[in-house]
C-alpha cells in the first residue's frame, strides 16, 4: 500500500484537529490556520487524485488496520477524490471571497469559532465522501448539521437565529429518518460497512425475502437525505438559512452541504443497495417526479423574491430538483449529469453569492432589488460576475451550466418514459430561470440616476475581485472543457460499483 | 479567415470604448473602416468559398465549434454584410442624439461579428452558441436608453429569448441523440435506424424547437417582444429587428428544417400542417395588429412580425421552391423593412415625431425621406416591379406547386396580409401627402430632409428594391441553387 | 416597335416631373403645359395603334413573367375611350378646377393616370395588366382625395382599399394560372388547358369566381361596390367623369381579358361560375337603378347609376355569345361617353350654382340651358330611347341574352334590363323636368342666364355628339369587330 494511500485519513483528521486548535487561537492566526487546511487538504486530495486516475482502481484504507467489523474503513475511488478536491476548492473561494465581510457580520471574539466550524464542516465532508461504513456516515452527518447550524446562527440577528432552529428541526428529522433507515437495514442485514450491506441487499434480493422492510428503510433513507438537501417540498427551511447567514456560509451551504449529502445518496445508491436494485424500485420515480416539480416550484418562488440573497436560495432548490431529476432517470447517463450538476451547480451557485455580497455592498447593505438599481456599474466586477454566474444558470453556452443542462437532455432523451417530462421542465425551467436571473441582471445594469452610494473599484476589493475572476474561470472551464471531467466521472461511478 | 470576419467586429467593437479618440469623426472612420473591411473580408470569402470546415474548438464528445461556407451561409452572410455598413453610416448620424454612444457602438459592432457567427455556423450546436450570444450582445442595445421602457423591453425580449433558446436546445438534443450527426447537410442529418417508433416525439420535439427558434422570428404567441423592443434607436430597431436578429431566428428554422430534421421526414405530417398553421395566423395577426398601432416603429415591428412569417411559410412548405422563396423573402424583405425602418429613424431624428397622426404634410417638407418610405411601403404591399412583388411571388408560387390545400389557405393570408399592409402602409402615406385641406404647415415649417448619411442608405436600399423588383432573375436563380444544394 | 411604349411613358414622366417640381408654374401656365401634353398624349396613342404591328416584350420580371405590350380591336376600343374622355375631362377641368387648390397635385396625377391606363389597355399579358392594375389605383386615388375634406380622404382610402382587395383576390387567381398554364399571354379563345369537369378544374371555377369577384371591385360589383358611391361624388367632377367613364371600365376590360383570354369561354360556359355571376350582375343592375333612384345628391346619383350602367355591360360579357359580347363593347363606349357627360355637366352645375341636390336645381334649365339640353339628350341615350348610343347597345345585350344559353336568365335577363331602363328614367329625367319646367310658383325674373365658360361646354358638347355618332352609326364599330369577336367564341 502505497503512503498516497493515507491521504484521506490524513485529510479528515487534519481538519477536524485543525478545528480543535483553532479553539485557542485568535481570529487571525486562526484564519490563517484555517486557509493552510483547506490548501493543504486540497493539495492532497488532488495528488490522490492523480494518483488514482493513474491506478484505475479504488482501494479501501483500513483505519488503524483492523479489518471490519470492529475497524472503520475508507474507500477512495476517482469520483471521491475529485470531490474532495472541488470542495476544497470551492471553500477555499468562498472563505476567501467572504472573508472582508466577515468583520461586518461576527463579532470580532467569535472570529476562531467561525473557523471551528468550517473546519469541522470540512472534515465532516470529506468524511462524508470518503467513508465507507454507514455508522461513520451517519456520524459525519450529524457532526456536519452541528457545524452547518453553528455557521447559520453565528450571525446572530434575529432571524438567523430563527433560520438556525428550523434548519436544526428539518435535519434532525432529516437525519432521524436516516438512522430509522440506517437501523432497519442493519437488522436486515448484520452489517453497517457498505460493502457487506450490498452483498446481503442482493442476497436478499434474489430470495425474495424482506422486500417491503428493505424498501421502507431505502425509502427512508433517501427522504432523510432528501430533506437535508433541501428537494422539493423539503425545503422550507434553506431560503431563510441561505438568504441571512454570513456570505460564505452562504456559499459553502449552497454549494457544499447540501451536495455532502447528495453525494452522500449517490454512495448509498451505488454501494450500499446497488444501482440496479435502487432502480428496480418506485424511489427513484417518485424522486425524478419530486425533482421535476423542485426545478418548477423552486424557480416560481424564485421570481417572486424580492431579496437578491434568498433568490439565490430559492434558485438552488430549481438546482437540486435538476440533480434528482438525474437520478429519477435511473439510468448510468442520469447519473453522470447529476455528478456534473452538482460540480457546476456547486460552482455556480457560490459565485453568484459571492458577487451578491459584492453588490449589495454597493447599495448600501440592502439586498431588495429595488436598491440594487445600478450596482452592475458600481461594481463592475460583481456585476460582471453576477453576470456570468446567471449566464450559466441559465444555460448560455461556455458556461458550466450548459453543459449540465446538455448532459441532463441527453439522459432524458435514453429514458422512453420520461423524456417528455423530462425535456419539457427542463425548457420550462429555463425559461423561469432566464426570467429571475435575466431579471436581476438587467437590474443592476439600470442606470440608478443619483445614488447615494460610493462606486468601489479593483483597489478596494482586490481579494474580493480575483476570487470572482476565479470563479468566473471555474465556470468556464467546467463549460469549455468538460468532456475530461465528464469522463472522469464516468470512470469514478464505474468504480463504484 | 472564416474566423477572422467574427472577430474583426469584436475587436473594433471592444476598441471603440478603449481607443482615445480625439474627434468623433475620427472614431466614426475607425468603425466605418472596421466594418466596411470586414464586409469586403465576407465577400471575399463568400466569392472564393471552400468546402472544408474550419473547426475551432471541441466540446463535449463529438460536438464542436466549427464554421463552414454554404449556399444559406452566402445568402445570410451576403445580406447581412451588405447591409451592416449602410446602417453603421446611418448610425453615426442618428446617434448625434443619443447618450453613451461609446457603448451602442461597442455592442453593435459586436452583433455583426455574432451575427455572421450564426451565418458560418457549420453545425447545429455552433449555431445555437451564436443564437444565444446574439441574445446577450443585443440585450444592451435594447436597453441602450435605461428609461423604464427600455428596460421592460430588454427584460421581455431576453426572457422570450433565452426561454425560446431552451425549446431549441431540446431540438439540438434530439438531433445530437438520433441524427447522424449535427452538421448541416442539405437534406437532415435524422437515422431512420436510431428513430425507430419514436416519430411522432421527434415532430412534436420538431414543433417545439420550431416554436423555440420562432421567438426569435416572432412567430404568434411570442411574438410581443418585438413591438416593445422597438424602444431600442432606430438603427437597432431597423438592422436588428428587421434584419440580423429576427432573420437569424428565421433562418434558423430553416437550418433545424431544411439542414437538420429534413424535409423528407417532416414533409406531409401532421407537425408541418401545425406549424404551417401557426404561421399562417401570425402572417394575418401580425397586420392586424399594426394597423391598430399608431406608433411608426411599433407598427413596422407588427410589420415585420408578418412578414417574417411570410418566410417561415416559405420554409414550411418544405420544398425547393418554398425554400427558394423563403431566402427570397428573406433577402428582400430585409432590404425594404431596413428602408422604411431607416426613414421612420430619420423623420425621429429630425422632428421627433413618432405617431402616426403626427405625420400630416410631412411629406413636402421631407420630399426625399417620403418619397422612399413611399416606395418601400409599395414594395412591401407587393405591388409590381418592386422587389415585395418577387419574392410574394416565388412564396406563392411554391405554395400552389406543393399541392397542399393547406398552403393553398396560406397563398389567401398572404394576400389578405398584403391587402392590411397596404392600409397600414399607405395611410401614414396619404397623410404625409395629402394633410387635408384645413392643414396648416406653420409648426413644421423648419423641417427638412436629413443629411447624406442618412439619405445615402436610404437612396441604396431603394436602388436595390427597384432593381430586385425589375430584374430578379440572377438573383432568384442563385436562391434556387441554394435551395436545391447546388452550394 | 418602340412606339408602343409612347403613350404610356410621355404621360406617366410629364407626371411625375409635374409632381416633383417644386415651385409653383402659375395657373396659366400650368393649364397651358397639361394642354399640350394631354395633347400630345393624345397623338401619341392614335400613332401607337397606327403604327403598331406586333407586340413588344419590354423585359423578364423573372423567367417566365415577361413585361409584354400588344394591341388587339379591343385594346382600341378601350383606348380610343380613354383618349377622348381624359382630353374632355381635362379641358373641362382647367375651368373647373379654379376653385379646387393644388392644382398642380392634380395634373399630375390626370396624367399618371392617362398613361397607365393607356399602358393598361395595350397589356399583353395578365402579369402587365395587374402591374398596371395595380398603379392605376394608386395614381387615381389621388384624384379621389383631391379636395382634401374629410369625406373626400375617407373616400379615396375607401377606393384604395377595396381596389387592392380586388386586385389582391384576382393575384390568388394568377397564381395558380400562373403554375398551370402555358403562357399568360391574352390568346383569344383563353390559355387554360383544363376540363371543368375534372377535379383540378373545379377548383379553377373557384378561381375564375374569386378573380371574377376581384376584378369586379373595380367596376363596383355587387357587394364590393359600396366604394364607387362614396368615392366619385367625392371627387373633383372632371376626375368623377374620368373614374366613372373610364376608370372603372378598366375592370370591365379585366374581365373580358380574364374571362374571353384566357380561361376562355368554353371553360366556364354553363357552369356554376357563370350563373352566379350572371345572379350578381342581375342583382347589381337592379340594385344601382333602385339605389340611383333614392339618391338625393346629384353626383351620388350619376355614381349609383354608373354601378348600374357596368352591370350591363358585364351582363353581356357573362352571357358569352356573339350579340351580348357587341353589346357589352357598344355599351362600354356609349357608356363611357354618357356618363362622363353627365358628370360633367353635373360639374358644370355645381361649378356655377354651387347647389349638389337634385330638388334645390329647380328651373336650372332656364339658367343654363345649353348645359342642360346636353344632360337630356345623353339621359335619353343611357334610358335606351332610339337613335341614342344607349338603344343599339341594349338592343344587342338583349338579344344577346334572349338567344344566349343560359336558362331562366335568358327571360329575366331581358325584364331586369327593361325595368331597369324605367328606373333609369325615373332617375335621370327629374332633372330635366324640373330644370326646365319648374312649375308655376317658379320665380322667373330672379333667373338669367349663366352658361359655363366655352372650355368647359365645348367638351361637354362633343362627348354629347359623341354619343350620339354611337347611335346612329352602330354599324361602323359592330363591323369592326364581328370577325374578332368571333375567334374570341
Amino acid at each position: 500500500m502505497d503512503f498516497i494511500c493515507n491521504f484521506p485519513f490524513f485529510s479528515i483528521l487534519l481538519s477536524l484537529f485543525s478545528g480543535t486548535i483553532c479553539s485557542i487561537l485568535p481570529g487571525k492566526a486562526a484564519k490563517i490556520v484555517n486557509r493552510v487546511v483547506i490548501i493543504t487538504v486540497g493539495i492532497l486530495s488532488g495528488i490522490l487524485l492523480v494518483y488514482l486516475l493513474d491506478s484505475g482502481e479504488s482501494f479501501v484504507y483500513w483505519m488503524g488496520h483492523f479489518p471490519a467489523p470492529w475497524g472503520n474503513e475508507i474507500r477512495a475511488g476517482v469520483l471521491e477524490a475529485g470531490m474532495a478536491l472541488f470542495f476544497c476548492i470551492i471553500m477555499y473561494l468562498s472563505m476567501a471571497g467572504g472573508a472582508h465581510k466577515l468583520f461586518d457580520e461576527v463579532e470580532e471574539s467569535k472570529h476562531n469559532l467561525y473557523y471551528i466550524l468550517i473546519n469541522l464542516l470540512l472534515s465532516s465532508l470529506l468524511a462524508l465522501v470518503y467513508t465507507n461504513d454507514m455508522f461513520t456516515a451517519y456520524v459525519f452527518v450529524e457532526i456536519n448539521t452541528i457545524s452547518a447550524c453553528g455557521l447559520i446562527m453565528i450571525r446572530q440577528v434575529g432571524r438567523t437565529i430563527e433560520a438556525a432552529v428550523r434548519y436544526m428541526i428539518m435535519s434532525l428529522l432529516g437525519s432521524g429518518l436516516l438512522l430509522f433507515g440506517l437501523c432497519i437495514m442493519y437488522d436486515l442485514t448484520g452489517h453497517l460497512l457498505m460493502s457487506n450491506i450490498k452483498e446481503s441487499v442482493s442476497l436478499l434480493i434474489q430470495n425474495g425475502e424482506y422486500q417491503i422492510p428493505l424498501i421502507v428503510s431505502i425509502a427512508l433513507m433517501c427522504v432523510g437525505l432528501c430533506i437535508k438537501s433541501a428537494l422539493f417540498p423539503f425545503h422550507a427551511w434553506l431560503p431563510d438559512a441561505y438568504g441571512y447567514s454570513t456570505v460564505s456560509s452562504a456559499a459553502i451551504l449552497s454549494s457544499l452541504v447540501s451536495k455532502g449529502y447528495i453525494f452522500l445518496l449517490i454512495k448509498i445508491i451505488y454501494r450500499v443497495i446497488g444501482f440496479d436494485i435502487f432502480n428496480s424500485t418506485r424511489i427513484i420515480d417518485v424522486l425524478f417526479v419530486f425533482g421535476l416539480m423542485g426545478m418548477i416550484f423552486g424557480s416560481l418562488s424564485a421570481i417572486k423574491e424580492g431579496d437578491i440573497r434568498r433568490m439565490i436560495a430559492f434558485s438552488s432548490v430549481a438546482q437540486i430538483g435538476y440533480i434528482y431529476m438525474g437520478f429519477g432517470m435511473g439510468t448510468q447517463a442520469g447519473m453522470v449529469a447529476s455528478v456534473f450538476h452538482i460540480l457546476s451547480h456547486a460552482a455556480t451557485k457560490s459565485l453568484l453569492f459571492i458577487a451578491a455580497i459584492g453588490l449589495t455592498e454597493v447599495s448600501g447593505g440592502s439586498r431588495k432589488f429595488i436598491d440594487l438599481t445600478g450596482a452592475g456599474y458600481r461594481n463592475k466586477w460583481a456585476g460582471v460576475a453576477f453576470t456570468a454566474g446567471s449566464l450559466s444558470m441559465v444555460g448560455v453556452p461556455l458556461f458550466s451550466g450548459f453543459i449540465s443542462k446538455l448532459l441532463f437532455a441527453q439522459a432524458a432523451v435514453q429514458v422512453e418514459g420520461k423524456m417528455l417530462a423530462a425535456l419539457i421542465v427542463l425548457g420550462i425551467s429555463t425559461v423561469l430561470n432566464a426570467i429571475y436571473f435575466m431579471k436581476t441582471v438587467i437590474r443592476i445594469y439600470t442606470a440608478a440616476g443619483d445614488t447615494p452610494y460610493p462606486c468601489i473599484t479593483f483597489k478596494d476589493m482586490k481579494v474580493h475581485a480575483v476570487v470572482l475572476i476565479l470563479f468566473v474561470i471555474l465556470n468556464v472551464l467546467l463549460g469549455v472543457s468538460s468532456q475530461p471531467i465528464v469522463n472522469m466521472i464516468e470512470q469514478g461511478l464505474a468504480m463504484f460499483a | 479567415m472564416i474566423i477572422c470576419v467574427i472577430l474583426i467586429p469584436l475587436l473594433a467593437g471592444i476598441l471603440v470604448p478603449l481607443l482615445p479618440f480625439r474627434k468623433r469623426c475620427h472614431k466614426e472612420i475607425f468603425l466605418e473602416g472596421a466594418v466596411i473591411l470586414n464586409s469586403i473580408l465576407v465577400w471575399y470569402l463568400l466569392l472564393h468559398h471552400s468546402e472544408s470546415t474550419f473547426l475551432l474548438a471541441h466540446f463535449t464528445g463529438d460536438l464542436n465549434i466549427s464554421f463552414r461556407v454554404d449556399g444559406m451561409s452566402m445568402v445570410f452572410a451576403g445580406l447581412v454584410s451588405g447591409l451592416w455598413p449602410l446602417a453603421t453610416l446611418y448610425a453615426f448620424e442618428y446617434m448625434t442624439k443619443e447618450d453613451h454612444e461609446n457603448t451602442f457602438f461597442l455592442f453593435y459592432t459586436i452583433t455583426y461579428g455574432v451575427t455572421l457567427g450564426i451565418a458560418f455556423a457549420a453545425n447545429l450546436l455552433t449555431m445555437y452558441f451564436f443564437y444565444e450570444l446574439l441574445t446577450l450582445v443585443t440585450v444592451p442595445l435594447v436597453m441602450h436608453t435605461l428609461t423604464r421602457e427600455a428596460i421592460l423591453a430588454s427584460r421581455k425580449y431576453l426572457y422570450y429569448s433565452l426561454g425560446g433558446a431552451a425549446f431549441a436546445f431540446i431540438g439540438l438534443i434530439m438531433i445530437i441523440v438520433y441524427g447522424t450527426t449535427t452538421d448541416f447537410i442539405l437534406g437532415g442529418v435524422l437515422d431512420p435506424l436510431k428513430i425507430g417508433d419514436r416519430t411522432n416525439v421527434l415532430l412534436l420535439i420538431y414543433v417545439m424547437a420550431f416554436m423555440g427558434f420562432g421567438v426569435k422570428a416572432a412567430v404568434c404567441p411570442f411574438n410581443s417582444w418585438l413591438p416593445q423592443a422597438g424602444v431600442a434607436p432606430t438603427p437597432v430597431t431597423a438592422l436588428l429587428h428587421a434584419v440580423a436578429v429576427v432573420k437569424s431566428g428565421a433562418f434558423a428554422i430553416i437550418r433545424l428544417t431544411y439542414y437538420s430534421f429534413g424535409t423528407d421526414f417532416l414533409q406531409g405530417t401532421w407537425a408541418q400542417t401545425t406549424v404551417m398553421i401557426v404561421v399562417m395566423f401570425t402572417i394575418v395577426y401580425g397586420c392586424s395588429r399594426a394597423l391598430k398601432e399608431t406608433h411608426i416603429k411599433r407598427r413596422l415591428a407588427y410589420s415585420t412580425i408578418s412578414n417574417l412569417s411570410y418566410i417561415l411559410f416559405g420554409a414550411v412548405i418544405m420544398t425547393p421552391l418554398g425554400l427558394t422563396g423563403a431566402i427570397t423573402h428573406l433577402a428582400f424583405h430585409a432590404v425594404m423593412k431596413i428602408s422604411s425602418f431607416f426613414c421612420a429613424g430619420a423623420i425621429m431624428h429630425q422632428t421627433d415625431k413618432r405617431y402616426v397622426h403626427e405625420l400630416n404634410g410631412m411629406g413636402y417638407k421631407m420630399p426625399w425621406v417620403f418619397g422612399i418610405f413611399t416606395i418601400s411601403s409599395l414594395a412591401l404591399m407587393g405591388v409590381p416591379g418592386l422587389a415585395g412583388f418577387i419574392s410574394k411571388w416565388n412564396l406563392a408560387g411554391a405554395a400552389v406547386d406543393s399541392k397542399n390545400p393547406l398552403a393553398y389557405a396560406g397563398i389567401a393570408c398572404l394576400l389578405i396580409s398584403a391587402l392590411l399592409t397596404a392600409i397600414y402602409m399607405l395611410s401614414i402615406v396619404v397623410r404625409a401627402f395629402f394633410p387635408g385641406r384645413d392643414f396648416d404647415d406653420g409648426p413644421i415649417q423648419n423641417v427638412h430632409d436629413p443629411n447624406w448619411k442618412m439619405l445615402l442608405p436610404l437612396m441604396v436600399f431603394t436602388v436595390f428594391i427597384i432593381l430586385f423588383g425589375v430584374h430578379s432573375q440572377p438573383i432568384v436563380d442563385f436562391f434556387y441553387d441554394v435551395a436545391t444544394g447546388v452550394y | 416597335m418602340y412606339l408602343i411604349l409612347l403613350p404610356i411613358l410621355f404621360p406617366i414622366l410629364a407626371g411625375f416631373c409635374l409632381l416633383a417640381y417644386r415651385k409653383d408654374p402659375g395657373r396659366k401656365l400650368l393649364t397651358i403645359t397639361t394642354g399640350i401634353c394631354l395633347v400630345i398624349t393624345g397623338a401619341l396613342v392614335v400613332v401607337a395603334l397606327m403604327g403598331t404591328k406586333q407586340g413588344l416584350t419590354l423585359f423578364h420580371l423573372t423567367k417566365k413573367l415577361p413585361i409584354y405590350f400588344n394591341i388587339d380591336k379591343i385594346s382600341v376600343i378601350f383606348s380610343l375611350l380613354t383618349v377622348i374622355v381624359f382630353l374632355c375631362a381635362g379641358f373641362f377641368s382647367f375651368v373647373y378646377m379654379k376653385h379646387e387648390q393644388k392644382e398642380k397635385r392634380y395634373y399630375g396625377y390626370y396624367l399618371m393616370a392617362f398613361g397607365v391606363l393607356n399602358a393598361l389597355c395595350f397589356a399583353g399579358n395578365l402579369i402587365t395588366f395587374y402591374l398596371f392594375f395595380e398603379l392605376l389605383t394608386l395614381s387615381s386615388f389621388p384624384l379621389v382625395l383631391h379636395t382634401g375634406s374629410k369625406e373626400a380622404v375617407m373616400a379615396g382610402l375607401k377606393y384604395l382599399f377595396y381596389s387592392l382587395c380586388g386586385a389582391y383576390a384576382s393575384l390568388f387567381g394568377i397564381y395558380f394560372l400562373y403554375h398551370n398554364c402555358e403562357t399568360l399571354t391574352f390568346t383569344a379563345g383563353g390559355v387554360l388547358q383544363i376540363s371543368p369537369a375534372s377535379r383540378e378544374g373545379s377548383f379553377f371555377l373557384l378561381i375564375a369566381f374569386v378573380m371574377i369577384l376581384g376584378f369586379g371591385v373595380k367596376a363596383g360589383m355587387f357587394p364590393m361596390h359600396a366604394w364607387l358611391p362614396t368615392a366619385h361624388p367625392a371627387a373633383p367632377a372632371p376626375a368623377s367623369a374620368v373614374l366613372s367613364a373610364v376608370i372603372v371600365k378598366a375592370g370591365v376590360l379585366a374581365l373580358i381579358r380574364v374571362i374571353y383570354f384566357i380561361f376562355g369561354t368554353g371553360f366556364l360556359q354553363g357552369s356554376w361560375v357563370q350563373t352566379a355571376w350572371l345572379t350578381l350582375t342581375l342583382v347589381t343592375i337592379f340594385m344601382g337603378s333602385m339605389l340611383a333612384y333614392r339618391e338625393p345628391v346629384l353626383k351620388k346619383r350619376l355614381a349609383y347609376s354608373t354601378v348600374s350602367q357596368l352591370y350591363y355591360i358585364l351582363f353581356g360579357l357573362a352571357v358569352m355569345n356573339e350579340e351580348a359580347f357587341t353589346g357589352s363593347l357598344l355599351h362600354v363606349l356609349a357608356h363611357g361617353f354618357i356618363k362622363s357627360t353627365l358628370f360633367l355637366t353635373a360639374g358644370a352645375i355645381i361649378y356655377t350654382t354651387g347647389k349638389t341636390r337634385v330638388d334645390e336645381l329647380r328651373g336650372i334649365g332656364k339658367k343654363m340651358p345649353f348645359t342642360m339640353w346636353c344632360y337630356t339628350i345623353v339621359s335619353l341615350g343611357l334610358i335606351g330611347i332610339p337613335p341614342t348610343g344607349g338603344f343599339v347597345s341594349k338592343w344587342y345585350l338583349a338579344m344577346g341574352g334572349l338567344t344566349g344559353d343560359i336558362g331562366i336568365f335568358r327571360y329575366l335577363g331581358a325584364a331586369v334590363l327593361l325595368v331597369s331602363a324605367l328606373l333609369t328614367a325615373g332617375y335621370l329625367l327629374p332633372l330635366t323636368i324640373q330644370g326646365f319646367f319648374p312649375g308655376a310658383d317658379y320665380d322667373d325674373t330672379a333667373c338669367r342666364k349663366q352658361e359655363p365658360a366655352r372650355l368647359m361646354t365645348i367638351p361637354i358638347l362633343c362627348l354629347t355628339i359623341l354619343s350620339v355618332l354611337v347611335g346612329l352609326f352602330p354599324n361602323i364599330i359592330t363591323n369592326y369587330l364581328t370577325d374578332f369577336v368571333s375567334t374570341l367564341l
